[in-house]
């Protein structure tokens, strides 16, 4: 018991929970986030368990700090997430979400690069039922190309995997150098999943089209496994200062002129994973815990966001910006949540944003990145325009939509008013969260400069905002897809596989003639003494067995003759 | 309640333009800050007089008017994928 | 040993099944009966053989035709392993025949079961056959005895499929395997499975390319290019045909003979050497893309299924050409967890026919929700043969790809990589258009008609769908016991 991994409470707890039903299952599956936790605060520091596969030694349990604080968030999402999806009857994504927590959890307390493999895949194959259980033709697409992206990855990580093992003669899960050709490849196939420039389109291609919860679970946990295991492999890799950059900067561009409220948020999401890949390629130990704690933080707010989105596509069907607004007569609360959610990951004072991205902008303005400094302001002040006005503004606000609905139900209320008090309470008291941190160091987010200027960006972005919707310069919400990377797989990627394809099988069945003609000519002379009409397959196989006697005396002969 | 004669504050413009000047107001009160208290810093233009309200109001702007410049380039019909 | 000289045994008991199932042919009761008993005694018998092994027997001589020419049996663990899996799921596919002929009032039912039993002891004597004389007498008794299964409904069309098959893998086999053993007795002048070979110092450079090339043509039941059109045209089988034969038996007959051959008549070491396997290695490699390709434009369910198996049989082919021990040994344990995987696909499909007698991957639209655990299986099977974690199938390609990459066959790694993405492709929409898509309003059986197949179907397919999880965390002792063969 001292030693069972807590993944595994949530994987294999899952499978009972299909039996159950009604209040007995929701306390059930509520429970298991629970027992789970309870079961990794007992396990002692620096435990290891150990399992034999395939001539390896695997670590499936190593726990340290950094590996500490992800799992002990997961398990926080994973509670907030399962009462948030009480409502739902659909017990497959419940299942989903436990098997594809749980995995998360095993992820980051995998103590080799094998384990850590197989729970990315098996994290990948649980989470894409989420997207597919929403039961649209747009979604069973986007399930697809989310799992191929996520196999893709997972074949550069095996590949990498062994090739390390070879050059470095140990699967240990550990700092790597992403200059060897082992470590190039996994340091590829962690970028997928953290949604590196370019390779980011799965995750805004696939995230909105989700089911109402599935959305909220997907955010969690793919990516911030990511951010861990890049904290663990790579941390001071320069490289990753700049691929960060990219992300905080690029897909606010993309947030600003994008319609549906879900993959606004989607694209903001890359923007707040930049922060972390910025603080791992740092890499000092202020950067490290900036990133972990922003991870933390992240989790909970984004978590907040995507329930509040959810509710209202629960109850109005819609999530295009340009069908939604003055949502706050009929969802006052699920609206109070939103804003709280916009004000933390616009990283307002007392707010759980502000006291973790300081850190990672301090780190790297104590390493002297003034450049990276700069970007990083922009996309702080780029995240409050998208995500904390936009997305309040267009659903709850703006123009009265004339939508009516009831309120959020009474699980989603709770499951957000949860996750507000958290972020409220990390904002206020960012010590608790400091004290989880991989490092000890002494961190005081709250100065005089740091709030005063804080509220100067974050006001005048407002008022900018202001300004030019008032001028009516502000783009207007519009039916519309905006072209991403993934066009060139959906469209000229797509035309030359079928294509391809098409002469493959054209090619293939013109041999087919060929080789039929060739085993008719064969097969009749055959067919004659062993056919359906023949002896055979009347009574016994006399026909059978002459051919076999001959047969056998034709080859006796042979070597007979050769001997 | 019935819905029809129930007004909300914000359904008032004036209520509106409250808000409004009150963060114009806000925002005044904050870029005066800067002459009364001292800043610690980093960079050296971080001392500039309102460095962080100039810096926050015209990546705002610049970012609105590029991201609009963008849609010429890559927004397309919502159907334009054949799966909606 | 005590049970060496009875090793027959492993032949005589389906035999033996078959002469009761003939003896039972007016009571169909008594008639199953036999036949699932001889398929239960045969695996204790078998298991029994693992639990006595002690390293390979010495050989066991059935019938001397003349010096150094003999029918001969021989334990080793490649063939164990080999009988294990075929007798085992035959208890299964047994069980699974009663629920699924009974189903679709199929005829001739002892017929059937006869053949079925004359072919596990084919495929018996192809798993213990100490040389390669023995294992061509026993490939083609399993070509012969199949025949009637694959002509069972007796149609123009089941004719038509019969003549290809037969034409097909006697063709290849007389034409090129024997000339093969030919060549290899001529030049060694031995066919007995040896350790490392009996080639070395007597066939070198382009005569051994050419020796290798022959054989693996030869084996048409590995279903090389071009020669694989037998294998779908026996689709026209009866479902539980096609389940053990033409996912396991024959087929791993076929590749279980490459492997032995790259052993123990090459050896792993002498292949690399001598590079022998190249050239068949790039025609597994295009075979494998090339039927990953057509097998996405199949409609036909079990049309879809066969071209999967042609496509994972040139996994094997490759493991085996790729002269590299984890290689081989990887093809020899995707020999076992493919087998798990692609019967339990074509259980399903054998499910879903008799329920509905639906035989198109397009009709399958909605479906899940009547049919539960049959989809359910067939989604975790598929996730097996796509070789995701945690399932079975996940292991023997995690060997292969360490064989590509040891090698520095990068192309062969990336062919793999493309062969898993179409697994991806051609394999899951199967399983999800019947759970994520509105049934079809065309669809001519809907609502309360459509319910779970009989439970003895289901208890099979459940039982090996539940194989491809669990056995992931079981793989140690299957890896341990095959090590051996390959690193000498």
């Amino acid at each position: 018991m001292s030693s069972l991994n807590p993944a595994l409470i949530l994987v294999l707890g899952a499978l009972p929970a299909l039996a159950l039903k009604g209040h007995l299952r929701a306390v059930y599956v509520l429970l298991l986030p629970v027992l789970s936790f309870l079961q990794l605060y007992t396990l002692p520091a620096g435990i290891r368990a150990e399992f034999e596969i395939l001539g390896m030694l695997l670590t499936t349990l190593h726990l340290d700090r950094l590996s500490f604080v992800f799992a002990v968030i997961f398990h926080i999402a994973a509670f907030l997430l399962i009462l948030y999806s009480l409502h739902t009857r659909d017990r497959l994504q419940q299942m989903a979400t436990l098997i594809y927590a749980g995995c998360a959890i095993g992820a980051v307390l995998a103590g080799d690069l094998v384990t850590l493999f197989i729970y990315f895949e098996a994290a990948a194959l649980s989470s894409v039922f989420l997207i597919w259980a929403r039961r649209t033709p747009a979604s069973y697409g986007a399930g697809m190309r989310y799992l191929i992206v996520q196999v893709i990855s997972g074949l550069l990580l095996l590949t990498g995997i062994i090739l390390h093992a070879r050059s470095s003669g140990s699967i240990e899960f550990t700092q790597m150098d992403p200059g060897t050709p082992g470590g190039a490849l996994i340091f590829l196939a962690f970028g997928i999943k953290c949604a590196f420039p370019l390779l980011h389109n799965w995750l805004v291609d696939a995230y909105p089209q989700a089911t109402v919860t599935g959305t909220v679970v997907l955010s969690a946990f793919t990516t911030k496994m990511a951010v861990y295991a890049l904290a663990t492999a790579f941390a001071g890799t320069e490289i990753l200062i700049w691929i960060g950059l990219l992300m905080t900067a690029f897909p606010i561009f993309y947030a600003v002129i994008e319609n549906d409220l879900r993959r606004v948020l989607t694209y903001s999401m890359i923007n707040q994973l930049g922060f972390m890949v910025v603080g791992v390629g740092i890499g000092t130990e202020l950067a490290l815990n900036g990133t972990a704690a922003h991870a933390f933080a992240h989790i909970l707010y984004k978590a907040l966001l995507f329930m509040s989105m959810g509710a209202v596509l629960l109850r109005t069907g819609r999530i295009n910006g340009s069908d939604l607004g003055g949502l706050y007569k009929s969802m006052p609360y699920t609206a109070g949540f939103c804003v709280i959610g916009a004000a933390s990951i616009s990283a307002f004072p007392l707010f759980s944003g502000f006291v973790t991205k300081s850190m990672i902008m301090g780190a790297a303005a104590h390493e002297g990145y003034t450049l990276a400094w700069l970007v990083l302001l922009f996309a702080s002040a780029g995240v409050f325009h998208h995500s904390g006005i936009k997305i309040p503004y267009f659903a709850f606000f703006a123009h009265d939509s004339g939508i009516r609905c009831k309120e959020a139900p009474a699980s989603m209320l709770c499951a957000m008013a949860l996750a507000a008090v958290l972020c409220i309470g990390i904002g206020v008291f960012p010590q608790t969260l400091y004290a989880l941190l991989p490092y000890q160091i002494g961190y005081q987010p709250y100065s005089l400069t740091h709030v005063i200027t804080q509220l100067q960006l974050l006001f005048f972005s407002a008022l900018a905002f202001t300004w030019l919707v008032r001028q009516g310069l502000y783009p207007p919400e519009l039916r519309s897809v905006n072209l991403d990377v993934d066009w060139f797989y959906r469209k000229p990627g797509r035309w030359l596989a079928e294509h391809a394809m098409q002469s493959i099988v054209a090619g293939e069945q013109k041999m087919g003639v060929w080789i039929k003609k060739l085993s008719f000519s064969a097969g009749t002379r055959l067919h004659r003494h062993h056919g359906p009409q023949g002896l055979l397959a009347k009574t016994w196989p006399t026909g059978s067995m002459v051919l076999w006697v001959a047969f056998l005396l034709g080859v006796y002969l042979i070597f007979y003759y050769v001997y | 309640m019935n819905r029809k004669k129930h007004r909300y504050w914000l359904d008032s413009p004036d209520n509106v333009r409250k808000l409004v000047y009150g963060l114009y107001a806000l925002c005044a009160a904050l870029m005066l800050l800067d002459f009364f208290y001292h800043k610690h810093t980093n960079f050296p233009f971080e001392n500039w007089f309102g460095f962080f309200a100039w810096f926050g109001f015209i990546a705002c702007v610049a970012l609105v008017l590029l991201a609009k410049q963008m849609r010429k380039l890559v927004k397309r019909d919502e159907d334009y994928y054949g799966d909606v | 040993m005590i049970l060496l000289p009875h090793l027959e045994l492993a032949l005589l008991i389906p035999l033996l099944g078959g002469a009761l199932v003939l003896l039972f042919r007016n009571r169909p009761r008594l008639r199953e009966a036999s036949s699932l008993s001889a398929g239960i005694l045969l695996f204790l018998y078998i298991t029994q053989l693992l639990g006595q092994y002690h390293g390979p027997s010495p050989v066991h001589t059935l019938l001397n035709i003349s010096a150094n020419l003999s029918i001969a049996f021989q334990l080793e663990p490649l063939g164990l392993v080999f009988a294990l899996l075929a007798s085992g799921l035959w208890v299964f596919t047994t069980m699974y025949s009663i629920g699924y002929m009974n189903g679709n009032s199929e005829k001739n039912l002892t017929r059937f079961y006869l053949f079925f039993s004359v072919s596990i002891a084919a495929t018996m004597g192809i798993a213990f056959a100490a040389n390669l004389f023995t294992l061509f007498i026993f490939y083609e008794a399993l070509t012969l005895s199949t025949y009637p299964l694959v002509t069972h409904k007796q149609t123009s069309e089941a004719r038509s499929g019969g003549r290809v098959y037969l034409g097909l893998l006697l063709g290849t086999s007389i034409m090129f395997f024997l000339t093969a053993l030919v060549i290899t007795w001529i030049r060694s002048g031995t066919l007995d499975f040896m350790p490392g070979g009996v080639l070395e110092g007597n066939t070198q450079g382009l005569a051994a390319v050419l020796l290798f090339t022959l054989f693996m043509l030869g084996i048409g039941k590995a279903a090389l290019l071009p020669f694989y059109r037998w294998l779908p045209a026996a689709m026209i089988a009866p479902t539980p045909v096609s389940a053990l034969l033409h996912a396991v038996a024959v087929v791993k007959a076929g590749v279980f003979s490459v492997l032995k051959i790259s052993v123990y008549t090459f050896g792993i070491d002498y292949l690399a050497t001598q590079e022998a396997s190249v050239w068949i290695l790039w025609l597994a490699v295009a075979t494998m893309v090339i039927a990953s390709i057509i097998a996405l434009s199949m409609d036909n369910l079990k049309a879809r299924l066969a071209y999967s198996t042609i496509s994972q049989l040139s996994y094997i082919v490759i493991g085996a050409a790729l002269a590299w021990p984890a290689a081989a040994l990887g093809g020899a344990l995707h020999i076992v967890t493919h087998a798990f995987g692609k019967i339990t696909l074509f259980f399903c499909a054998g499910a879903i026919y008799t329920v509905t007698k639906y035989t198109r991957v397009s009709q399958l639209n909605g479906l899940g929700h009547k049919m539960q655990f049959t989809f359910a299986a067939f989604l975790l099977a598929a996730f097996s043969v796509i070789g995701l974690p945690p399932f079975i199938g996940s292991w023997s390609k995690w060997l292969l790809i360490e064989g590509s990459v040891d090698t520095q066959h990068y192309i062969v790694l990336f062919a793999f990589a493309l062969s898993t993405l179409l697994n991806c492709a051609y394999l899951l929409p199967i399983g999800l258009r019947a759970f994520f898509k509105p049934p079809d309003p065309a669809q001519t059986i809907t609502g309360p008609g459509i319910q779970e197949a009989p439970l003895a179907c289901l208890i099979p397919l459940c039982a090996t769908a539940a194989a491809t999880l669990l056995l992931f965390f079981y793989i140690q002792p299957l890896y341990d016991f095959l090590y051996p063969v390959f690193n000498s």
